[in-house]
């Protein structure tokens, strides 16, 4: 039996054909309606024009978009043998600003995907009102973001050679008053507990010592049996370092190198979302694969126990939030502001290059590939996360979200386990 | 604003060919959950609403206000197999208010450039009304931006809660928001007075205007009166305007000024060349000191 259910709410919408056998989930086909043409509109723009117009291609994940586009121009440049040498001060303030998305995103997904989500499934619904904690938390460290960005969403802050912005102290000292609040937020509010205390947790056993919402979402999965669901090829992907984090693919227990050139993509039927994969396999990427890849103590006892199962899945992206706000204090310290911000002239300095950038964004690994010939884009080529974790799979092997859907005991618990990947369907049809 | 039988103006808000951006940009409101408590939210693309996307599909809801983002094409989006632009225009003909959130929903936008011809704003196609134009255009309430700036959206569904009379200009954008323009209040005003460049990005002495491309002058919105995130903009943070308020964004070569003969081709709002080449003139004939100088200096 075959039945179309409309998946929405997810950034954008997207459709699930799923395949019952006796009310289990056979199979399932995702598809996105409606391509922008973004890559398109690129075309034959100046190059730094990418700046401006690729941070449209998602309103939630803006920022990551604009630094992997400004890489892939420096890169460039660099092909082009024109030296980039950014200062470490803009090497910092990018990664700030890159946590500080990472960061708003996880906590709406969490409370305004995850927790209704979760509630409704498991019939455990307060009527709280979670959204009001998603906006809270957003609204405090995306203004963090947009004292060196100007603005969240849509900045464009970030030029060939480092960042427009020139901060002072006192914009250094605001920014962390504000990650100081969001580390209260999360001890108060997420985690229910000391940031300190919780950074000491290193092993499922002592798991139980989380409290607040996600010690509540914890408490839910586990009661209801869910935990242990939404197991998939585990094996994942992370192409992009920074953010304190290297990159690498994980099979089992080892992780190995990885080169971009590898990424293979192709046109799928029936959807408006090209698929992507590394030597012809499928990878989960995200935070999930970002913490295996960096083999962090927690997930891997986590993983040892529960698999690349929902579990593991949704704590990884909650832990990963806590972690990027120690990292985004960390970086402030760094700073030092007698560095320049910006260290190439603001002309144009080449006129033909090809270049490629990649950045971890909230979903994962982001590639842009920028081929310019004669002062003007001749070729763009947008890779989303969202692309690897819900492709539909090769002939070999089934995509990593429908083969963690498959065997799924109904169609709702099959559409919860989809939003375990934070799918983002805008950036999808880029 | 009242309804027979409700108390609360019902809020629809509706999604064409979008990027999320202007859904996003609101929910960092700081106020975001007192404003939405004067409405009865029926639809929202994030936020947990009453009905579903696919009850809103049926066109049997109710609603007061709409809120549309996105550009709109008149055939060939669809959600659930429904044409998106026949469920907006139909809920279009029964609210009291429309409002075009962001300039995808207003002029066309970015998601225009892609199939120019078919995609265009909801009552404009850059600044040309479209054939919706008369149908609306009387309930109609331009916001645009790239993004929606959170605040802006605020004040006008306060105003419109409050039964405020909205002062507009002729692409229906309220004149509190859009008369001043993204100049007004920008942290390098005195540069500009004086016709001092800036050297390069990243330094927060000199003008965008005369090199980087900022469109600050002749651009009509409020960024650096309201701030963006309550704390910036983008021209406080080194970046020019790209002009995203307007009909046309986005145009190209957006991090270079186009000049003739040396002086920026296009002038600030309604000053005519003249006058300007005169003030330059002048100012240019001064050298002073302190802007050649660095504010602060962190070296030592």
């Amino acid at each position: 039996m075959m039945i179309k259910k409309l998946i929405e709410k997810i950034e954008g919408e997207a459709e699930l054909d799923f395949t019952l056998q006796k009310g289990i989930v056979e199979d399932v086909r995702i598809r996105f309606g409606f391509y922008r043409g973004i890559e398109e509109i690129l075309v034959g723009k100046a190059p730094r024009d990418a700046l401006v117009i690729t941070p449209r291609v998602c309103g939630i994940c803006n920022h990551a978009h604009l630094l992997a586009a400004v890489s892939a121009l420096e890169n460039g440049y660099e092909n082009a043998g024109i030296a980039v040498a950014l200062s470490s001060k803009a090497r910092y303030i990018r990664e700030f600003t890159l946590a500080c998305e990472l960061i708003q995103n996880h906590m709406k997904w969490f409370y305004m995907t995850i927790l209704p989500q979760l509630e409704r499934l498991t019939q455990s619904e307060n009527g709280e009102n979670h959204a009001l904690k998603a906006s809270y938390l957003s609204g405090v460290i995306t203004k963090a973001l947009a004292i060196f960005a100007g603005q969240w969403p849509h900045s464009s802050y970030a030029v060939p050679g480092g960042v427009t912005c020139d901060p002072t102290y006192i914009d250094v000292m605001q920014a962390a008053t504000l990650v100081d609040e969001s580390i209260r937020f999360f001890e108060q509010v997420v985690i229910g507990m000391a940031l300190e205390e919780y950074m000491q947790i290193d092993a499922v056993g002592n798991l139980h010592e989380v409290k607040g919402d996600l010690g509540n979402v914890l408490y839910l999965l586990g009661t209801h049996g869910i935990a242990e669901y939404g197991k998939s090829h585990d094996r994942f992907i992370a192409f992009a370092e920074g953010l304190g984090m290297q990159s690498g693919k994980s099979i089992a227990t080892t992780v190995s190198k990885i080169d971009v050139r590898y990424v293979q993509e192709w046109v799928q039927e029936k959807s408006m979302a090209k698929a992507v994969s590394y030597k012809d396999r499928m990878y989960e990427t995200g935070p999930l694969a970002r913490a295996m890849v960096n083999k962090i103590p927690i997930i891997k006892s986590l993983h040892k126990r529960y698999k690349d199962a929902v579990l593991t899945r949704v704590f990884a992206r909650v832990h990963e939030g806590v972690m990027l706000l120690s990292y985004a204090k960390e970086v402030l310290q760094k700073l030092d502001l007698s560095e320049p911000s910006c260290t190439l002239e603001s002309r144009l300095l080449a006129d033909t290059f090809e270049g490629t950038g990649v950045v971890e964004a909230a979903r994962g690994s982001l590639i842009h590939k920028i081929k310019v010939e004669d002062k003007k884009i001749s070729h763009y080529d947008i890779i989303v996360p969202t692309q690897w974790n819900l492709s539909a799979g090769t002939d070999q092997e089934k995509g990593v979200a429908i083969k963690a859907m498959i065997g799924a005991k109904s169609m709702e618990e099959a559409s919860f386990l989809f939003r375990t990947f934070d799918v983002c369907s805008v950036c999808t049809t880029q | 604003m009242k309804n027979k039988q409700h108390s609360k103006p019902r809020l629809l808000w509706l999604q064409s060919i979008s990027c999320n951006g202007n859904a996003h940009s609101f929910l960092n409101h700081p106020d975001l959950f007192s404003i939405l408590s004067h409405f009865e939210l029926v639809y929202h693309p994030i936020l947990e609403t009453k009905h579903t996307l696919q009850d809103i599909l049926k066109c049997e809801t109710e609603c007061d206000i709409l809120i549309i983002e996105g550009s709109l094409k008149e055939k060939g989006l669809m959600k659930a197999g429904v044409e998106v632009s026949s469920v907006i225009k139909h809920y279009a003909s029964i609210a009291t208010h429309i409002i075009s959130a962001g300039t995808c929903a207003t002029f066309g936008g970015m998601f225009k450039q892609y199939d120019p011809e078919h995609i265009t704003g909801f009552c404009f196609d850059g600044e040309v009304q479209t054939t919706r134009y008369e149908q609306y255009a009387q309930k109609l309430i331009s916001l645009p931006g790239c993004p929606i700036h959170p605040k802006w959206l605020g004040f006008v569904l306060m105003m419109i809660v409050q039964n405020r009379p909205i002062a507009k200009d002729s692409l229906h954008r309220p004149l509190e928001l859009y008369a001043p323009t993204v100049h007004t209040g920008c942290a390098r005003n005195e540069y500009f007075e004086w016709k001092v460049d800036t050297e390069g990005f990243g330094l927060k002495e000199g003008c965008l205007f005369y090199e980087l491309g900022c469109q600050g002058p002749y651009t009509h919105g409020s960024c650096n009166k309201i701030l963006w995130n309550d704390i910036s903009s983008k021209t406080i943070a080194g970046t020019p305007c790209f002009g995203c308020t307007e009909p046309d964004f986005p145009k190209t070569t957006l991090f270079e000024t186009e000049t003739r003969m040396g002086i920026p081709a296009t002038m600030p709002l309604g000053i005519p060349r003249r006058a300007y080449l005169t003030v330059t003139g002048v100012v240019k004939s001064f050298r002073i000191k302190r802007f050649e100088e660095r504010l602060i200096s962190y070296d030592d």
